[in-house]
């Protein structure tokens, strides 16, 4: 299935990323990381703040910040990215791997239109002439869904909405349609009516351009009809692996268990008022105090003596499907 | 326009006829008259909570800032029990700011980034004039802020701690402590869980809901996101360009919308959890 079948053009191994801010502990931000991605699919990494879902995104487009320490490999259609020089890798950054960010108001240039702004990333990659870059952004933007892209080619960002500004950050991602699109958190800090809006768009461009993308997001409901495979990531570390299918029906880690209870009870016409969340207790674990075993341990329902001793390594209750939980094995 | 009945149930906040525009422009543009609000009607029970629902734009949020007075409403009337405070100012008003909290979204952001937990919840109670809270020795003073912590499910260990390090649940926690310090009756919660990872929303949504109950808090929740409003919620009011389109009791609207804008809302919702209901093959 999953990992072995179908052909990587992205394949990250051990990626691990440490953080070394000044005057602090040191920060396992990401930890022994391995993922593959073939051309055309949808992979989804679940999880919660802090659990290094950013700085995966960061790191596969080698924009960590510079006290990072990045350990492992990240291999893409056979090259390691982690050590090719830079202007090889500046040709590969935004036009063959774009990378979109949670917040659409923190990735514009307040001071530019948005039009000039997707042009620049044309400029960046392609030869164009001025009135070609013109007549491209204008296309993207009629991709993105604006039915006056003219209006909007020449609108500042903050005179557009939440919604539009995250569809001009689309359409500069794709403008110089990458093979993989990296989505980190593309709809959270939007409103719910406009979340279905990007998704549909995000769709619509796997489709027509069999874009791969690594979709990135706290909330489960967002892979639910749009990814193919989802990696669990909890406190740096992958600790589930399976089909969409597989993670919402059979989830086999205690803490996806609990995400797909949770996403299952936000389903509006169930809910009746007063009535409790199934919340998961406790906080996440910090990425500056890790510990010896299973980092879920202090939340898991189902902890067990084993727990906090050792790290539980990878069981295959199926083939194929990784789980890091003692439930499964020793 | 909806009317609604004063007699029924005991009544906290009444809203009636709120009206705020905003003038944008100045010199050198031509002035434009934004009507924010334009005529809301809902009133919430004492120990109750409605929603206050609608899309961006929609005016939801002046109405949050009108009924806790940072806004004055052009015209209209605010009842906090039997004194309408739409027209108040200055010392008539001052009690009523006490009795009426709010909590923002991203809250910690807007504090003083070197203060302590300890001195953003106590801080309210060093500006109090009206809630009995000023007579505090500091050691009282100490103690409730611990006692607060406490009741937000936050180790009173981390009372001097900087806020700089508190992560974004637990800063909303913060925000929630700092706004129960002079026991209001009233809190305004304005999309006061957005942002947040699903985990941490249920977690404050089911905090709020305790607080609720040991409290007998009144709450005006203003969210997007109706999953959300659908377990906190007993009654929910739909806004759509500054007006109440629509008001009743939350399974109702849901399960019924009646007007095009509740129809938009309920759908949106609906649409996720429909991929959802599909995958798990519950439907």
């Amino acid at each position: 299935m999953a990992e072995n079948s179908r052909e990587k053009f992205l394949e990250v191994r051990d990626l691990t990323v440490t953080y070394f801010p000044e005057g602090g502990r040191p920060i396992h931000a990401l930890d022994g990381v391995s993922i593959g991605i073939g051309a055309g699919e949808v992979v989804g990494i679940l999880g919660e703040s802090g659990c290094g879902k950013s700085t995966l995104a960061n790191a596969l487009v080698r924009l960590s910040p510079s006290h990072a320490k990045i350990e492992g490999m990240i291999s893409f259609r056979g090259r390691d990215l982690l050590t090719l020089p830079v202007p090889e890798l500046r040709a590969i950054r935004g036009r063959d791997i774009s990378l979109m960010g949670q917040d659409p108001a923190l990735g514009l240039n307040p001071v530019m239109k948005a039009g000039t702004q997707i042009e620049e990333v044309l400029r960046a990659h392609f030869p164009f002439d001025r009135k070609q870059r013109r007549v491209r952004a204008m296309e993207l933007l009629g991709e993105v869904g604006f039915d006056n892209p003219a209006e909007i080619y020449s609108a500042y960002p903050h005179q557009l909405s939440g919604g539009q500004r995250q569809r001009i950050a689309i359409a500069q991602a794709l403008s110089c349609r990458p093979a993989l699109l990296i989505a980190d958190e593309p709809i959270s800090k939007l409103d719910a009516t406009l979340q279905a809006g990007i998704v549909e768009l995000l769709k619509r461009i796997r489709r027509q351009n069999q874009t791969a993308i690594l979709l990135i997001s706290h909330d489960p409901s967002v892979f639910a009809g749009f990814a193919n495979r989802i990696a669990v990531m909890y406190a740096g570390r992958v600790v589930e692996l399976g089909t969409t299918f597989q993670i919402f029906q059979q989830p086999l880690h205690p803490y996806t268990q609990a995400l797909v209870r949770l996403a299952s009870a936000s389903v509006i016409t169930d809910a009746k008022p007063r009535i409790k969340f199934p919340a998961i207790e406790g906080e996440s674990a910090r990425p500056d105090q890790i510990a010896a075993g299973c980092r879920f341990e202090t939340r898991c329902p189902e902890r067990m003596d084993i727990c906090s001793h050792r790290y539980p390594q990878e069981f295959f209750p199926e083939p194929s499907r990784p789980v890091n939980c003692f439930k499964y094995g020793e | 326009m909806i009317t609604t009945d004063r007699g029924a149930t005991e009544s906290f906040l009444f809203v009636k006829g709120l009206c705020k525009k905003y003038v944008r422009g100045s010199f050198w543009r031509k002035r434009v008259a934004i009507d924010a609000a334009a005529g809301v009607d809902f009133e919430i029970a004492a120990g109750r909570t409605l929603a206050l629902v609608g899309e961006s734009g929609s005016g939801k949020s002046t109405v949050a800032r009108c009924v806790t007075r940072l806004e004055k409403p052009d015209s209209g009337q605010v009842l906090i029990g039997e004194t309408d405070i739409a027209d108040l100012d200055g010392r008539e008003l001052a009690p009523f700011r006490s009795r009426i909290q709010m909590v923002f979204q991203d809250a910690v952001t807007s504090m003083n980034p070197s203060f302590s937990a300890q001195e953003v919840i106590e801080e309210p109670l060093l500006l109090d004039s009206t809630a009995g809270r000023a007579n505090l020795t500091r050691k009282n003073r100490s103690e409730l802020a611990a006692a607060l912590m406490e009741e937000v499910k936050l180790s009173p260990d981390w009372l001097r701690r900087s806020i700089l390090h508190f992560s974004g649940g637990q800063r909303q926690r913060l925000a929630l402590a700092r706004a129960l310090a002079l026991r209001p009756q009233l809190l305004v919660l304005d999309e006061a869980l957005s942002g947040l990872d699903l985990s941490t929303q249920a977690q404050i949504a089911n905090l709020l809901l305790d607080l609720q109950a040991a409290h007998g808090l009144t709450y005006l929740l203003i969210s997007h996101d109706l999953a959300l409003v659908a377990r906190l919620a007993d009654t929910i009011a739909v806004i759509s360009a500054g007006k109440t389109v629509e008001v009743g009791p939350t399974q109702q609207i849901i399960s019924s919308p009646r007007v095009a804008a509740t129809q938009q809302l309920v759908a949106s919702a609906e649409a996720s959890a429909s991929n959802l209901a599909a995958i798990m093959g519950t439907t």
